[in-house]
């Protein structure tokens, strides 16, 4: 089959490979629908994770049909057009039982990787390094789900193969973000990043009563598709965020700040060229900048969600978490805790998030995709390939 | 037996723990299984069940070399399993295996210690030329591989798998 692999810092290509092969008996084959990048993707592609291999297949988001089922797959049938979030997970073990899916403690193959970066292996993800399991990922023709009858998840008719797409992976992060906030009548919920996660995110909160949204990027093309979907947009090249947000909130900040943004954080000034240096130093991997930003701007026993992905930060300033009282709330994904009541949402119309696929590639044309989606060209929110 | 205390043996010797929702006697039975310490001991040395208390074990060590030694189980205590190797092993060692309830329903404490005890002329090459796998790697990967075929039957593995490299199909 064809697969878009990774051979080295910012070098994809599209490859023949073997197709996958059911390696334990809950397994099924997939035949690719679509699948899409994710901008944590670009730190695995630049090289600040470590642990990828050169000839691995990327890709973490993906919908499809079921063409071949394990031997004990007993829900999922051959011809299912089905969704899977990113992480695998038995849910067997203690932190299923707990729908802490993406914390799964059987399902990844490379512990004594993880162990030494986290204390714990995570559960394992498609197409996202070593450390994280090593599993094949999804920007193929096929791949292989582990543990199916947890994993995939029926598309209802109505729902289309791109809206069930995002249900994979920025649907259900972000509608986690907005889970952690614990949206009470009259929060004001302001979301950094106006990404594929942060508008998911920005959209849920809306699902789940928020008085109030408000949107931080500085793209106008986010900031138009964050209005669109009903938040009050903010420029941060243009304003004084923090400053901003004070005035949109009577003085008291945003009653919960979710960071959708992540480790490849733009800034501004002094803090962004420090940040930026020791991150191509490799002397830290992260640049804080918005985490920073809405740890200022959260209001006193507020709540700090943090989605963007994050290596190893210094210069994190805790003061501010314990002197105001906020609480951290964070997470990879628990996607198979979400991914039911956001195929239901979707159907309901409420949850809409199609129009993040703003640009189609054929899986061939891969390296494209994920070279105009890093520069963010033409507009580009997410790259969708086909195969 | 807490092999890991001299700090002179540590790399010879090894201890982790897991908890595994699953009562104690359920774990024992699978431990004692004929195919359960070659499933999870496979990253390892393969293992071959001789008979319910003895095993052979093999493993490839670097510059072509197979180092082999039987085991044989000696039972103390319902919580408590141990084994050593027998006469003639190519590195002598020993393990053991402790079964404890976990707080609340968390299930079992599972604790693995083994310690390897290679002759002289080996132990001068050191641990990292002796094994592909240090012991410490060994004993937590075991008890990861124990815990995946205790609650879901299975073991997760990614191998083989596509990629672009080894002809297409990763090993």
């Amino acid at each position: 089959m064809r697969a878009l692999c990774w051979n080295g810092v910012n070098d994809l290509r599209v490859e023949t490979v073997a197709d996958p092969k059911i390696l334990n008996p809950k397994d099924v084959i997939l035949k690719v629908g679509l699948s899409t990048t994710c901008g944590s993707d670009l730190h695995l592609i630049d090289g600040l994770i470590p642990t990828m291999r050169e000839g691995d297949i990327l890709g973490h988001e993906f919908m499809g049909e079921v063409v071949e089922v394990g031997a004990e797959v007993t829900k999922v049938k051959r011809g299912d057009r089905v969704v899977v979030p990113s992480f695998v997970s038995c849910g067997e073990c203690f932190h299923c039982a707990q729908e802490q899916y993406s914390l799964c403690d059987t399902s990844h193959p490379k512990p004594e990787l993880a162990e030494p970066i986290l204390g714990y292996p995570t559960a394992g993800i498609y197409g996202y390094s070593h450390a994280f399991g090593g599993y094949s990922g999804a920007h193929a023709e096929y791949v292989r789900v582990p543990f199916a009858d947890v994993d995939c998840f029926i598309v209802p008719e109505d729902v289309s193969d791109e809206t069930a797409l995002f249900i994979s992976d920025a649907a259900p992060t972000g509608y986690m973000g907005a889970d952690f906030c614990n949206i009470q009548r009259g929060d004001i919920i302001a979301v950094w990043g106006c990404g594929g996660v942060g508008l998911m995110a920005q959209q849920s909160a809306m699902i789940m009563g928020a008085e109030g949204v408000i949107a931080i990027d500085r793209y106008p093309e986010r900031l138009a598709m964050a209005e669109a979907l009903g938040a009050v947009a903010i420029d941060y090249t243009k304003v004084d965020v923090v400053e901003l947000l004070k005035e949109l909130t009577g003085g008291r900040g945003p009653d919960a700040c979710i960071d959708a943004v992540g480790m490849e954080a733009s800034g501004q000034g002094m803090e962004q060229a420090y940040d930026r240096v020791k991150q191509a130093l490799y002397l830290e991997t992260d640049r804080g900048y918005a985490l920073r930003q809405a740890m200022m701007a959260c209001r006193k026993g507020g709540t700090l969600s943090v989605l963007g992905v994050y290596g190893l930060m210094d210069k994190f300033p805790m003061g501010m978490i314990i002197n105001k009282g906020l609480t951290l709330r964070s997470a990879q994904q628990h996607g198979q805790a979400y991914v039911p009541r956001l195929l239901e949402h979707a159907q309901r119309g409420e949850l809409t998030p199609a129009p993040l696929a703003t640009h189609r590639f054929s899986l061939e044309d891969g390296p494209k995709g994920y070279d105009m989606f890093k520069h963010k060209t033409d507009g580009c929110l997410r790259a969708v390939f086909a195969p | 037996m807490n092999a890991a205390q001299d700090p002179e043996d540590l790399d010879l010797a090894a201890r982790a723990a897991v908890t595994i929702g699953r009562p104690a006697d359920a774990l024992r039975l699978l431990w004692l299984a004929p195919d359960t310490l070659p499933r999870i001991m496979s990253h390892f040395a393969d293992v071959e069940p001789i008979d319910e208390r003895v095993a052979q074990w093999s493993m490839e060590a670097p510059l072509g070399r197979t180092l082999r030694w039987r085991t044989q189980i000696e039972e103390k205590a319902s919580d408590h399993l141990a084994w050593t190797s027998l006469d003639g092993a190519d590195v002598p060692n020993a393990g053991a295996l402790q079964f404890a309830p976990a707080p609340g329903d968390r299930g079992t404490e599972v604790t693995l210690d083994v310690r390897f005890d290679p002759p002289g002329g080996l132990i001068g090459e050191g641990v990292a030329k002796l094994f592909h796998v240090v012991p410490r790697e060994m004993v937590l990967k075991a008890l990861y591989n124990f815990r995946a075929l205790a609650l879901t039957g299975e073991i997760p593995t990614t191998e083989p798998q596509p990629a672009a490299r080894n002809g297409g199909m990763d090993k």
